[in-house]
């Protein structure tokens, strides 16, 4: 305030806050400040937590990385590593090739194509926890799809109280929320193809399949890219079907990295070591969503 | 010229025999992907004690009712999940409106102004966005039971304000926005706030309202936040509320299936209603 008025040392702060990058910062300032300390902030502070052990008594002490190795050293979190790692390469190309699939169907000639198309777009609408809730209803020894078994001649499964079964049965669930997501992105891909390539390929005598192969799926690669990427982290982040229908249950078969670290935090009250996992999941997205920025950008 | 005819025929056929093909096929994946949620509607119309009645074996029963009836949602009403929607609703229509002003004054403050060290500034907003706020949450828990604001609406609302995905789409709408209105604007003696008031706001009414859907499903979906922050009865939201039920010993199925359908209805009309900005929002969460 008084700076402003001495001339020669005031002209530089007062055109700092006249200027346009002073009002700028006005603008944008309620919004750098909820960023940072509402996304940011919390992954610094569990980074730095996870350096520390705080001991019944109350004593805090430094441990290096001594919380990452006790982690790496323990059965459960090496069986939730095991789980997550099984689910991620079984669900991601499952969900993909789902999307991609129904993507060239719903791009074909057929009758009600876009009504039939809005019905695998509609799950999409359904928060997560209530598809989870709907779900385990489903699921139940008595439920739906026990029902539908029975008219195929299937006896009754178990699901959700099987080691077998149960991460299948997520899996499940988690494709009817997320494939028809998935299926809009391809969609758009494929009708951005111009059609003189698939008459030239017919001209040429290639069958549909080859076409499929040879024209659309190459073609399509900048959106399978974002899809492939943005999917793997969506599905890092599964809570809420393992917290609802399973518990991580049976057996750990669904203990995946989100849910672990739920349980870590608050049944067992080991903020420090939660705060080593939060660090690692944080990391392993930052580093697949660096990577599609990559993609996207060198295809340019 | 008959070698013509018929070849051209037995085209068309093998045409009409793949129209075929895949008009069944589409209504098979169609019908697949419906049936979840038309029979949860469908149990949402009749009472809790017949949810599992037609089920072995399946039957016309399964899919539908002759006699619908509206009790489960108006049991909703004066129920403790009746309340958890009021609540959700409240956060979500309060983040609309907050996170919108937000949002649109600082991808406002990236695209107006040419100055040193925007480019740091708009790193900020794409690296919050990198990290995915749900990794996240339980730090940020932490955070807020610090600062008292668990079991408060401004604890729940407050992490959906800022969000770098509709600031980001914001900015790339207004970057279209042409200088020479601007420049003209400003030497009529309009101020900064009023260009962005009677200028970019109204000339970008889709992005802001792809921006505001984006904010509204971000509660609206949210499981993990709610769950953290909201567990006394006055501030629970509807999915956690839902969820409770779930493994209960006494669950009335009608009224559950009631607000799921509840929970579903909102979203989707609010979808339907801007489908347009809707896949637009969409399709600029990183493909374009």
């Amino acid at each position: 305030m008084t700076a402003s008025r001495g001339r020669p040392r005031g002209g530089g702060a007062r055109r700092v806050l006249t200027g346009p990058a002073g009002i700028a910062l006005l603008f944008l300032l309620p919004a750098l400040v909820s960023l940072v300390v509402l996304r940011l902030a919390p992954a610094a502070v569990a980074l730095v937590d996870s350096f520390f052990r705080t001991t019944l008594l109350g004593g805090t002490s430094f441990v290096g990385l001594g919380n990452y190795a006790e982690l790496f050293g323990n059965p459960d979190f090496q069986n939730s590593i095991a789980v997550t790692l099984l689910f991620t390469v079984l669900i991601n190309p499952l969900q993909i090739a789902a999307a991609f699939l129904l993507a060239v169907l719903f791009t074909r000639r057929a009758a009600g194509s876009r009504f039939w198309r809005s019905m695998v777009i509609l799950p999409i609408a359904v928060p997560p926890a209530v598809s989870a809730v709907i779900w385990s209803v489903i699921y139940r020894p008595d439920g739906l799809a026990n029902g539908f078994l029975a008219v195929i001649g299937i006896p009754p499964q178990p699901f959700l109280t099987s080691q077998y079964q149960a991460l299948l049965s997520i899996m499940i669930l988690l494709s009817w929320i997320g494939v028809g997501y998935w299926m809009m992105f391809l969609i758009a891909g494929i009708n951005d193809i111009p059609a003189s390539y698939y008459e030239a390929a017919s001209l040429d005598g290639a069958s549909s399949w080859r076409q499929l192969w040879a024209i659309t799926l190459p073609l399509v690669r900048r959106p399978l890219a974002f899809v492939l990427v943005a999917d793997t982290v969506s599905n890092f982040l599964v809570f809420a079907p393992v917290q609802i229908l399973t518990k991580g249950g049976p057996n750990g078969s669904t203990n995946l990295l989100m849910y672990d670290i739920y349980t870590r935090a608050f049944t067992f009250g080991d903020i420090n070591r939660a705060q080593a996992e939060v660090v690692i999941l944080v990391l392993i997205t930052v580093v697949i969503v660096a990577l599609q920025f990559r993609l996207l950008k060198t295809e340019d | 010229m008959t070698d013509t005819v018929v070849r051209s025929r037995r085209g068309m056929s093998r045409r009409t025999v793949l129209f075929v093909w895949n008009t069944l096929l589409a209504i098979t994946v169609g019908l697949a992907f419906l049936i979840p949620l038309w029979w949860s509607f469908i149990n949402s119309l009749r009472p809790g004690a017949e949810t599992f009645s037609y089920l072995n074996p399946l039957q016309w029963q399964t899919f539908f009712t002759a006699t619908p009836t509206l009790e489960n949602y108006l049991a909703l009403l004066d129920s403790d999940l009746g309340r958890a929607i009021l609540n959700s609703l409240f956060v979500s229509v309060v983040t609309v409106i907050v996170g919108l002003g937000v949002c649109a004054t600082a991808a406002y403050g990236l695209s107006a102004f040419k100055f040193r060290g925007q480019g740091v500034l708009f790193s900020v907003v794409i690296l919050s966005f990198l990290i995915p706020f749900d990794a996240i949450a339980i730090p940020l828990a932490d955070m807020f039971r610090d600062w008292n604001l668990q079991n408060t609406f401004i604890g729940l609302i407050l992490p959906g304000i800022g969000n770098g995905m509709a600031i980001f789409l914001l900015r790339t709408f207004f970057l279209a926005i042409p200088e020479e209105l601007v420049e003209a604007a400003r030497l009529d003696g309009l101020g900064w706030w009023g260009v962005f008031t009677r200028i970019y706001l109204p000339l970008s009414r889709p992005a802001l309202i792809g921006a505001g859907l984006m904010l509204f499903l971000f509660q609206w979906q949210a499981y993990v936040w709610p769950l953290l922050m909201g567990t006394d009865d006055e501030h629970i939201l509807g999915p956690v509320a839902l969820s409770n039920l779930q493994g209960q010993f006494q669950v009335d199925y009608g009224v559950l299936f009631a607000a799921s359908m509840v929970l579903v209805l909102i979203p989707l009309a609010i979808i339907l209603g801007f489908q347009r900005y809707f896949i637009q929002s969409v399709s600029t969460t990183g493909l374009k």
